[in-house]
C-alpha cells in the first residue's frame, strides 16, 4: 500500500487528488492537507468583489467531496517537510498543524510515499508597507472574504460618487506581482458597475501595473491575427482602455501606501505619488512559510526551495540573461531533482525565470512581472503529476511518465470586463504555448492558429459557463473527467 | 505613463456598429459556440 499526500486543495492540488483517487486502486491512500475547509473557485472572486456574485457561490466544503471520492481530508497547514524521514522513522514525512475547530493547534507527522506540494502562494502583503486589507489601506480580491470587503467598499464609493469626484486605482501593489489579468478584470468590472450605477462620470479610473506595456499580462504579451491583420495584445488592450475611458500607469513598482496616497517608482527613475479614494492592489506571491529538514534535523530548505519559497523542480535554474532564456528552461515533470518522490505543481513550483522581460529602476527596484501559473496550466500540471505517480505506484515506473511543460501547453484566459447576461463583456484569449518558444515559432514565439483574442458578450457567457463547469468538475460529479482542465 | 496614455488616446476606437455587434445576442451566440469549441479543442490537443 502506498500513501500519497497532496498539500493544498487549490486548482492543481485538488485536480491531482481527484485523478490520483481515480487512477489508484483502493488499497492505496490519497490524503489532502489543506488549511481551509473549503475549495475556492478563485477566477469568480472578481464578481464577488463587485457584488455580482455571493461569496458562497465561489466556495464549497471539501470534506463531503473527499468523503464521497474516498480521499482522506486533513484540515491542517504543513510547516515542515522531512523528505529523508527523521531519527524515529526512515519514512519521509510532512509535519502539519491542524486548523479545524476540533483539533486546532495539534501537530502530527504524516508519513508518505509520494508528496505533491500544491500549497499555492502566500499572499505577501507585507512586501509593500501599507498594502492590503489587513492593517493596510487597500482592498484585495484574492480570497472570498477580501472580495466581500472590496464589494462593500465599492458600494460605499458609489454613494460618494453621486455627489463628488473620486479617484479609483486598481492594479498590482509591487514590482514583482503576477496575476495582472485579475487586476485588469477588476478594473473593467468596476468601470462597468459604476457606469451601470450612473456614477461613471465622477470616477477617474487608473490601472496601475508593473507590466512594461498594456497587454503584457506577465506572459510577454501576444501577437495574433484578426480581421486580416497581425496585431498585438498591447494594441488590443489599449483599444479597450480608450473605449472605456480608463487611464493607465505602466512599468510601475509600488513602494509604499499611505491613506489616500500610493507611492511608486518607474523605470525612468521617477518617484511618484498617486492620490486615491478607492484602491484595489494585488499582492506579490511567495512560497508558504515552511521548512525542509534532513533526517538528522539539518535545515535543507535552501537546497530544496528557491529564495522565493517555491519548490525547485526539473527546470533549468542556471542564472542567465533574458536574451538566453529558452523554452527548454521550463520544467516538464515537476519532480524535485533532490527527492524523486517529491513534486510541486501550480504556483508552488519555482519557475526558472520570468516570461516577460524583467527590468529595474535606476535605484535597483525590480519591475518584473512574475509568470502566471494558475488556471488551465495549473490544473494540467496536477493531472500529469497524478498520472506519473499512479504509474510509479502501479506499474513500477522509475521516472515520471507524463509531462506538461508551460512551453508546450496552451492556455485559455477569459478576462471579464463586466458582468451581466445581456450587458456583460469579456476578453476571451487563447495562447499556445504559454511560454513563447522562439525556436519553434520564430516569428511570434507562439502558434498563430491557436493564439487568438476576442471581446464581446459571448466572452462573458463563456466565463459564466466555465464557473459552473469547473465547480461541477471540482465536486467530482458524474462525468467530471470529460471537462478538460 | 505619458507614453502609455498617449498610446491609449491613439488606439483604435471601436465604432458603434462594432460595439453593437459585440452585444448582439444572436451574433454572440455563434461566437459563444465558436469560442467554446476553440477552447475545448485546444484543451484536448495541447493537454
Amino acid at each position: 500500500m502506498a500513501r500519497v499526500v497532496v498539500l493544498g486543495a487549490g486548482v492543481s492540488g485538488h485536480t491531482a487528488a481527484l485523478y490520483l483517487r481515480k487512477l489508484l486502486p483502493d488499497e492505496h491512500e490519497v490524503v489532502v492537507v489543506n488549511p481551509k475547509p473549503t475549495y475556492n473557485w478563485i477566477p469568480s472572486n472578481i464578481w464577488v468583489g463587485v457584488g455580482r456574485m455571493a461569496p458562497e457561490k465561489v466556495v464549497f466544503d471539501l470534506a463531503p467531496v473527499y468523503k464521497k471520492a474516498g480521499v482522506t481530508f486533513v484540515q491542517a497547514k504543513a510547516f515542515a517537510l522531512w523528505p529523508e524521514g527523521d531519527e524515529d522513522d526512515a519514512r519521509p514525512a510532512v509535519e502539519v498543524e491542524h486548523t479545524s475547530a476540533a483539533r486546532d493547534g495539534e501537530t502530527e507527522k504524516l508519513r508518505y510515499d509520494y508528496v505533491i506540494n500544491a500549497t499555492g502562494p502566500k499572499l505577501n502583503f507585507g512586501a509593500t508597507p501599507g498594502l492590503g486589507p489587513d492593517g493596510g489601506h487597500t482592498v484585495s480580491v484574492c480570497t472570498p472574504d477580501h472580495a466581500s470587503e472590496a464589494s462593500a467598499r465599492l458600494s460605499a464609493l458609489k454613494d460618494v460618487l453621486r455627489t463628488k469626484k473620486q479617484t479609483v486605482v486598481i492594479g498590482v501593489g509591487h514590482g514583482t506581482c503576477t496575476c495582472e489579468g485579475a487586476a485588469f478584470e477588476y478594473t473593467f468590472n468596476v468601470e462597468h458597475e459604476l457606469r451601470e450605477a450612473g456614477v461613471r462620470d465622477n470616477a477617474d479610473i487608473v490601472y496601475l501595473t508593473n507590466e512594461n506595456e498594456l497587454g503584457d499580462f506577465g506572459v510577454g504579451g501576444m501577437q495574433f491575427e484578426q480581421n486580416g491583420y497581425r496585431t498585438t495584445s498591447q494594441l488590443w488592450t489599449e483599444s479597450l482602455f480608450r473605449e472605456r475611458g480608463v487611464k493607465a500607469i505602466t512599468g510601475a513598482a509600488v513602494t509604499s501606501i499611505e491613506p489616500g496616497v500610493i507611492h511608486y517608482d518607474q523605470l525612468d527613475g521617477s518617484h511618484n505619488d498617486l492620490e486615491y479614494d478607492f484602491a484595489m492592489l494585488l499582492p506579490p506571491f511567495k512560497g508558504v512559510d515552511w521548512k525542509a529538514y534532513s533526517s538528522s534535523g539539518e535545515d535543507i530548505t535552501g537546497d530544496m526551495f528557491a529564495p522565493s519559497g517555491f519548490l525547485k523542480v526539473d527546470a533549468d535554474y542556471t542564472a542567465k540573461p533574458y536574451e538566453e532564456w529558452t523554452a527548454k528552461d521550463w520544467p516538464r515533470t515537476y519532480q524535485s531533482p533532490a527527492y524523486p518522490n517529491v513534486f510541486a505543481v501550480g504556483i508552488a513550483f519555482a519557475p526558472p525565470h520570468q516570461i516577460s522581460k524583467p527590468r529595474k529602476t535606476p535605484d535597483g527596484v525590480p519591475v518584473a512581472p512574475s509568470p502566471p501559473r494558475t488556471g488551465m496550466p495549473s490544473g494540467t500540471m496536477g493531472k500529469v503529476v497524478a498520472k506519473s505517480i499512479a504509474d510509479m505506484i502501479t506499474k513500477g515506473a522509475t521516472e515520471p511518465t507524463h509531462s506538461a511543460s508551460m512551453s508546450e501547453m496552451a492556455a485559455a484566459c477569459v478576462a471579464s470586463a463586466g458582468h451581466g447576461m445581456r450587458t456583460g463583456t469579456a476578453a476571451a484569449m487563447t495562447m499556445s504555448p504559454v511560454v513563447p518558444d522562439w525556436e519553434r515559432y520564430p516569428e511570434t514565439g507562439r502558434d498563430l492558429k491557436a493564439t487568438r483574442g476576442e471581446i464581446g458578450l459571448s466572452g462573458h457567457w463563456v466565463k459564466r459557463m466555465l464557473h459552473t463547469l469547473f465547480i461541477y468538475k471540482a465536486k467530482g460529479r458524474p462525468g467530471w473527467t470529460w471537462i478538460p482542465e | 505613463m505619458d507614453t502609455t496614455n498617449a498610446r491609449i488616446s491613439n488606439a483604435p476606437l471601436p465604432t458603434r456598429e462594432e460595439l453593437r455587434r459585440r452585444r448582439n445576442p444572436f451574433l454572440q451566440l455563434f461566437r459563444f459556440i465558436g469560442t467554446s469549441w476553440t477552447m475545448w479543442r485546444l484543451a484536448q490537443k495541447h493537454h
